[in-house]
């Protein structure tokens, strides 16, 4: 069962990294079933059961993208944001379990780490960018476009995420000879290889299905989008991105540049000459901060976290922007929820 | 349980190709739907057979077949690789579940796409070394092809043991295996829920997929499909939370209260300790063999 592009199978990842990952997934899975239990109480069960149910069956449509071709989505943005991140830690967990045990679909010691890149990082970064652009009382255009960027951004972090697993095997095991012994590709072919397939497809059908399903809901059943107003909403989205932006020193580690982003020496040194388009077009635009180094710091890695730094404050200052401008539109459709028609678990955020 | 409604209507509803092309949309999801279903009764069907692995206590194993697949993550020779591929076979053969439909499995669906994947990295601009094959203005070079045949037969031995798992044991008795392996009663009671929800939920997707193909006329426009098929997503999510209600006050009605007692009491015999210590010695003479021939 072909479904999507994420899973990782047995056999490309080296056992320092799947140990790693089930290290990191056991607390997880911990904490998520507290976190849960304390939330839902004894509907936990039956609620996550659908919900993985759910998460499992999402995977099974076609969807339309452009010229007849199809994708299938995740899904697991949407199932965080109806219901909650912890709770989606356990639903797509025991749904991949699943595809993995029943389908055959994944690797048995690759679990672990397709968990943590499908059931920690997109349901978390999906629903805290959902709820940072979509705010604490949405309309409904804005919630679907904030569940749209959302699904969108946190697909891709996931792949980046996969590609980093991928892209770091040959650095940690290889023969004398340089003969790979897992996934083959260095992190400068890896991380953009899963970047762009994602960018480019496979983000837009989860950012069509998210967005359709949560317009959908939102004028259907909006008890099911609502979210619970919790005293520190944001505090997980800024801890993960702090931690991202100190962790941006790890591209230090690779060397030389990222497959097909080279500079015009480059080209020339690799092909004997330099196109002619890219000779005109290359200087165009000289970038404020090339190669994300920062102009006067001499040392790489404080350059790399300032311009971390310098990114993610752009990068929210515009969504913030985005999300504000959204909000105002006139003729949104400004309902509020049904405060007593939803389960527990639509505001188990 | 009742064969997938997709395979029963195959003869009757208007298949393929209104306006030319292959499948339509309702279709392919339907017939993909139709499969994953036919998947799981024929994996009950392997697991019922009287072959080895089958005879094997579950909590056996589950545990000697991962302990196989982390094995095949452990060796580095190609040669290792291939006679772990081999014991997969025999395996596979000792368990009736057919060698055949076993290799097809897993080397169409795991091996060629783990070639199609590798193969452009014994290119030598991304593995340098001796060249092996030379194409034109780039060659393959002997560590890249080495390296490519490490992950094939890698990726093959472990699909192969996770694919053993798969058709030699019943849902059931893999629960029952990690509720003795003292995993938590919510999580084996929802992963039990969690496989009887996903057969529901599947025969009501493939029912909305082939009541649209007996209705339709034409294929409609990509944005046309698209809303369909979103606004069926958000029909099977609302599906599911209110059968999720429902259950919820099925189990209150019922006295559920969290323990998920087991009829079946699973025992130890003779041949799951032959058994076990067997493969214990089998893996660690692979890995110490392996690192005699290894790279």
């Amino acid at each position: 069962m072909d479904i999507v592009a994420m899973h990782i199978p047995d056999g490309y990842l080296g056992p320092q990294t799947y140990a790693i990952l089930w290290l990191v997934m056991v607390p997880i899975w911990v904490i998520a079933a507290r976190k849960v239990e304390r939330t839902l109480k004894t509907k936990q069960i039956p609620l996550l059961a659908l919900g993985a149910a759910f998460s499992f069956v999402i995977m099974m449509f076609n969807v339309p993208v452009l010229g007849g071709s199809t994708g299938h989505a995740v899904g697991a943005t949407l199932i965080a944001i109806v219901l909650g991140p912890w709770p989606a830690v356990i639903a797509v967990s025991i749904a991949l379990v699943i595809q993995a045990g029943l389908f055959g679909d994944g690797g048995i010691t690759a679990i672990a780490a397709n968990c943590f890149n499908m059931a920690v990082v997109i349901p978390f970064v999906g629903y805290y960018l959902y709820r940072l652009i979509g705010g604490d009382e949405p309309s409904s255009s804005r919630r679907a476009v904030g569940a749209g960027v959302a699904a969108y951004v946190a697909i891709v972090a996931g792949a980046i995420v996969a590609g980093f697993e991928f892209g770091i095997q040959p650095y940690l095991a290889h023969t004398a000879g340089g003969q790979a012994l897992y996934a083959p590709y260095k992190l400068s072919v890896a991380v953009p290889a899963m970047a762009l397939e994602h960018l480019l497809f496979f983000g837009w059908v989860e950012a069509i299905v998210t967005m359709g399903v949560v317009a959908v809901l939102a004028r259907t059943e909006p008890e099911l989008l609502q979210m619970k107003p919790a005293a520190r909403p944001l505090r997980w989205l800024w801890a993960g991105l702090g931690a991202l932006i100190l962790l941006t020193p790890i591209g230090v580690l690779a060397p030389g540049t990222a497959w097909g982003e080279w500079s015009s020496e480059q080209i020339s040194a690799r092909i004997g000459y330099v196109p002619t388009g890219f000779e005109t077009l290359g200087g165009l635009w000289r970038a404020a901060m090339p190669d994300y180094a920062t102009p006067g710091v001499s040392d790489t890695s404080l350059g790399y976290l300032i311009a971390a730094v310098v990114g993610t404050v752009l990068v929210v200052g515009v969504t913030w922007g985005v999300g504000a401008l959204l909000a105002r539109r006139p003729g949104d459709d400004a309902r509020p929820a049904s405060p007593a028609a939803g389960p527990p678990a639509a505001r188990a955020g | 349980m009742s064969a997938p409604l997709s395979r029963c209507q195959t003869d009757i509803a208007p298949a393929v190709n209104r306006r030319g092309g292959g499948r339509s949309l309702a279709r392919k999801t339907a017939d993909s739907v139709g499969h994953a279903v036919a998947d799981v009764l024929q994996n009950e069907e392997l697991a019922a057979r009287p072959g080895l692995l089958q005879r094997l206590d579950p909590r056996v194993k589950l545990l000697t077949l991962l302990l196989f697949a982390v094995t095949a993550s452990l060796v580095h020779a190609v040669w290792t690789l291939v006679a772990l591929i081999g014991l997969t076979m025999i395996l596979a053969a000792a368990s009736l579940v057919g060698v055949a439909s076993f290799a097809r499995k897993v080397w169409l669906s795991a091996g060629l796409f783990a070639l199609l994947v590798a193969l452009p990295s014994a290119l030598d601009v991304f593995t340098p070394g001796p060249a092996a094959v030379t194409l034109g203005p780039v060659s393959l070079t002997e560590p890249g092809l080495m390296g490519v045949a490490t992950l094939v037969t890698r990726v093959v031995a472990a699909a192969g043991f996770a694919l053993l798992v798969v058709w030699t044991m019943r849902w059931t008795d893999l629960l029952r295996a990690l509720s003795s392996l003292r995993l938590p009663d919510v999580v084996v009671a929802t992963l039990a829920m969690t496989q009887k929800q996903i057969l529901t939920l599947l025969r009501t997707v493939e029912q909305i997929h082939l009541a649209r193909e007996s209705r339709t006329l034409t294929r409609g426009t990509t944005r046309e499909n698209r809303a369909w098929v979103t606004e069926r997503m958000a029909f099977v999510m609302r599906k599911s939370m209110k059968t999720a209600d429902d259950v919820y006050d099925a189990m209150l009605a019922r006295g559920f209260t969290g323990a998920m007692p087991s009829l079946v009491t699973l025992r130890m015999r003779p041949r799951d300790w032959v058994w076990a210590a067997a493969s214990v010695a089998l893996c660690a003479t692979v890995i110490a063999a392996d690192r005699v021939v290894g790279p």
